[in-house]
């Protein structure tokens, strides 16, 4: 049996002199912004807030410096991102782009795409969004329909995405695509496509959440036409590097916190006598302490080039659980007593709504679930 | 070093047998011998008290592998015992050593160059096993205790959820062989605290030793033609059971981690990192148990069956040295004291500045 371990990480000092710079900066660029803001959590997008961040260098701090980066350590890169997240910064619109796009860019295409885009993601100016579910693809990721078929001009690509969170604010997408056919192995004929979200015949129409906020989208592709090199990576290896890149949407600290503001606002109502409520507020204060060291654990593992897709999709299913017993938590404590109008009140409402998705987004409880069993040396 | 040494003698000591004869009365006598030879009874204390000067992180390993192979050792305490003596210069006796964490009816009255203890405790672990008693005062001071006292030391036995012998203890005017001021006077209930970590690692043994006997078993025990491991609702249970067991494990090595050693005696983040670790660990016992259970099927229902010596003492840990309940009381108090704007600081610091207190 292989067991799913993750070992603790230790700061090093630099990084909590760097802690203290973002402490001081969140305090400065955010003070006054509103509690009913920050409940948004990594969901709240603001351009400008981002552009704030790049020019502080805190976005693609580890990238090498001819990519615009800092060529910093993912420890301190991880302490900026827990600061940012424990305070509900506005941080949603380069997020996608700065935790994974960027780096496949890189990985992938270091010469032609990475050095043309790069930069201005580092700068904060630039965002992606994620292609991959479709009408009829959730969990189920090897039956994308999409195709890109290839002619001389480009690829042309016809098809479907939807649930593509900040598609409308996005410059660019990085589409999950059929290339060939799916043949005897299910994960065969799938690549990754860099699209520009400006081409001709690509539609984005918004889809309404529950929280009556718009973050995801339809994209539709009716002909759209893709230059040659902005195929990513290697043609029909798709699979194997959408695979790469969940460990990095799946490892971090953002899969624990999200709920974080409504903590904060049950612990300025909650009374120190009241055993009802030191109880419950502490167990969430140890599942925080446990969640943050797992979290740390991964960059950890991260950082000595040790591959965590196990111990990623471990800590996302652990830290799913805490965030989605948040409101529940507050229902039992403050339901129906919190103060009409309050922040609490609101906090409660918003996050009520917005929890069912945090075991949805980015591989369900159940495909995480079966990840950690296959771990586990079952099935 | 330690590790390897543990888990050699545990391996080849503890089975079957001996667990049986055990909870049938029958002290472990070889097994204790062999655990002071090797040194593991003196792993925290300093050298020049004829220790190893380990560190927690160093002696986990001893104490999982009291839960990993369910040894029947009052080991933890008479570690912790011997560890609290070697810091504050006092001798460490020959002999299994149990602790109390005194509550306020405890009294320590001078009685000459002596000490004379007045009070009870109850769910004393191994206190009929045991020779000697540290006993961690209200009034910051430590004393040694011989409880072979007749007429000053009454102790009612007791056995726990797990079969080990526990007592309830009264001193009547006890004598104290020793005593001195509490040698880590940074941490609040020595005793109670470093008890929890070291119940913690227990359980997080205990935990790891049923994950595993659990996916094994899911793999062999074959119903409707194929091994029940195969089906989803299983495979997301003991997914489930993983992640408690990791999140209990992270949290005790950091727990340990954060725990004093001999040489420099840091406990700023002791305090929270044994709550934190005795809630999270508490709480996946809970869960891994159930699951573990309901994984065996009846077979593990049976006492034949070996997996109810893992679950027992689960029961049982997560109520040593204050159970998850009580720890997350103690942190939701310094949480809402520290209020929103103190709560972030202190999970990222390890400690609550409450100006001492928790």
């Amino acid at each position: 049996m292989q067991t799913v371990t993750i070992d603790p990480c230790t700061l090093p000092p630099a990084c909590e002199v760097l802690r203290t710079e973002v402490r001081t900066f969140i305090a400065e660029t955010l003070a006054g912004y509103p509690a009913a803001k920050r409940v948004r959590n990594w969901s709240g997008a603001d351009p400008a807030f981002s552009k704030r961040l790049g020019a502080r260098g805190w976005i693609g701090m580890t990238w090498p410096k001819r990519y615009g980066g800092h060529e910093r350590s993912l420890l301190e890169r991880y302490v900026v991102m827990e600061e940012m997240l424990a305070a509900g910064a506005p941080v949603g619109a380069h997020w996608v782009a700065e935790r994974q796009s960027a780096l496949l860019l890189m990985r992938l295409s270091p010469e032609v795409l990475a050095p043309r885009i790069v930069p201005s993601i580092a700068r904060g100016e630039t965002y992606f969004c994620i292609g991959m579910s479709e009408p009829d693809t959730g969990s189920d990721l090897a039956s994308v329909r999409t195709r890109a078929v290839h002619t001389e001009a480009g690829w042309v690509v016809n098809g479907r995405k939807v649930w593509t969170s900040g598609a409308h604010r996005a410059h660019y997408m990085i589409a999950l695509v059929r290339t060939g056919t799916q043949g005897e192995l299910r994960h065969a004929g799938l690549s990754q496509l860099l699209v520009d979200m400006k081409t001709p015949g690509l539609t984005v129409r918004p889809i309404i959440n529950q929280l009556g906020e718009h973050d995801f989208n339809e994209v539709t592709f009716d002909d759209v036409l893709v230059p040659h090199e902005h195929l990513i990576g290697v043609e029909g290896d798709g699979w194997s590097q959408v695979s790469g890149e969940l460990a990095f949407e799946r490892s971090g600290p953002e899969r624990y916190l999200s709920s974080s503001q409504l903590l904060l606002e049950m612990l300025d109502a909650a009374d120190t006598k009241e055993t009802r409520h030191t109880v419950a507020l502490g167990r969430i204060t140890a599942s925080y302490a446990t969640l943050r060291q797992m979290s740390l654990g991964v960059s950890g593992m991260l950082a000595r080039g040790e591959n965590p897709a196990l111990a990623a999709a471990l800590v996302k299913d652990q830290g799913a659980l805490v965030e989605q017993a948040m409101p529940d938590i507050a229902h039992d404590l403050f339901g129906g007593v919190a103060p009409p109008g309050s922040a609490l009140a609101h906090a409660l409402s918003y996050t009520a709504r917005a929890v069912p998705s945090f075991s949805l987004r980015g591989g369900t409880r159940e495909i995480l679930r079966g990840i950690i069993a296959k771990g586990l040396g079952l099935r | 070093m330690i590790e390897q040494s543990a888990a050699r003698l545990f391996a080849q000591n503890v089975d079957r047998a001996l667990l049986e004869q055990f909870e049938a009365g029958t002290w472990p006598q070889k097994l204790w011998q062999l655990s002071a030879d090797q040194g593991l009874t003196l792993a925290l204390a300093s050298e020049s008290s004829g220790g190893i000067g380990a560190s927690w992180s160093e002696a986990y390993p001893i104490l999982r592998g009291l839960g990993y192979w369910q040894a029947p050792l009052p080991l933890a305490e008479t570690m912790i015992a011997a560890q609290l003596l070697s810091l504050a210069g006092l001798d460490v006796p020959e002999g299994p050593i149990t602790i109390i964490e005194a509550g306020r009816d405890t009294i320590a009255a001078a009685a000459g160059t002596g000490l004379r203890l007045t009070g009870s405790s109850v769910r004393v672990a191994w206190a009929g096993s045991c020779r000697w008693v540290l006993v961690s005062l209200t009034d910051g001071r430590i004393a040694l205790v011989d409880l072979h006292q007749p007429g000053t030391v009454h102790i009612t036995p007791r056995v726990n959820t797990a079969g080990e012998p526990s007592g309830d203890v009264r001193f009547e005017g006890a004598a104290c062989l020793a005593h001195a001021p509490n040698p880590l006077p940074a941490l609040q209930e020595p005793v109670r605290t470093l008890g929890a970590i070291a119940a913690s690692a227990m359980m997080v043994g205990a935990m790891e030793w049923l994950l595993e006997q659990s996916v094994q078993y899911a793999n062999d025990r074959v119903q409707f033609g194929r091994p029940i491991g195969k089906n989803q609702a299983i495979q997301q249970s003991l997914a489930l059971m993983a992640g408690e067991v990791a999140a209990a494990r992270v949290a005790t090595i950091v727990a340990c981690a954060d725990a004093p050693d001999t040489a420099t005696q840091d406990c700023t983040a002791t305090r929270f990192s044994a709550a934190v670790a005795k809630v999270r660990s508490g709480e996946a016992a809970t869960r891994a148990a159930s699951i573990a259970h309901q994984v065996h099927g009846a077979i593990g229902f049976t006492y034949e069956h070996s997996l109810n010596f893992a679950t027992r003492r689960l029961w049982a840990w997560r109520e040593a040295y204050g159970a998850d309940a009580w720890w997350a009381q103690r942190l939701g108090e310094a949480a809402i004291a520290a209020g929103s704007g103190g709560f972030w600081p202190a999970i990222t610091s390890r400690h609550f500045d409450t100006g001492g207190r928790s």
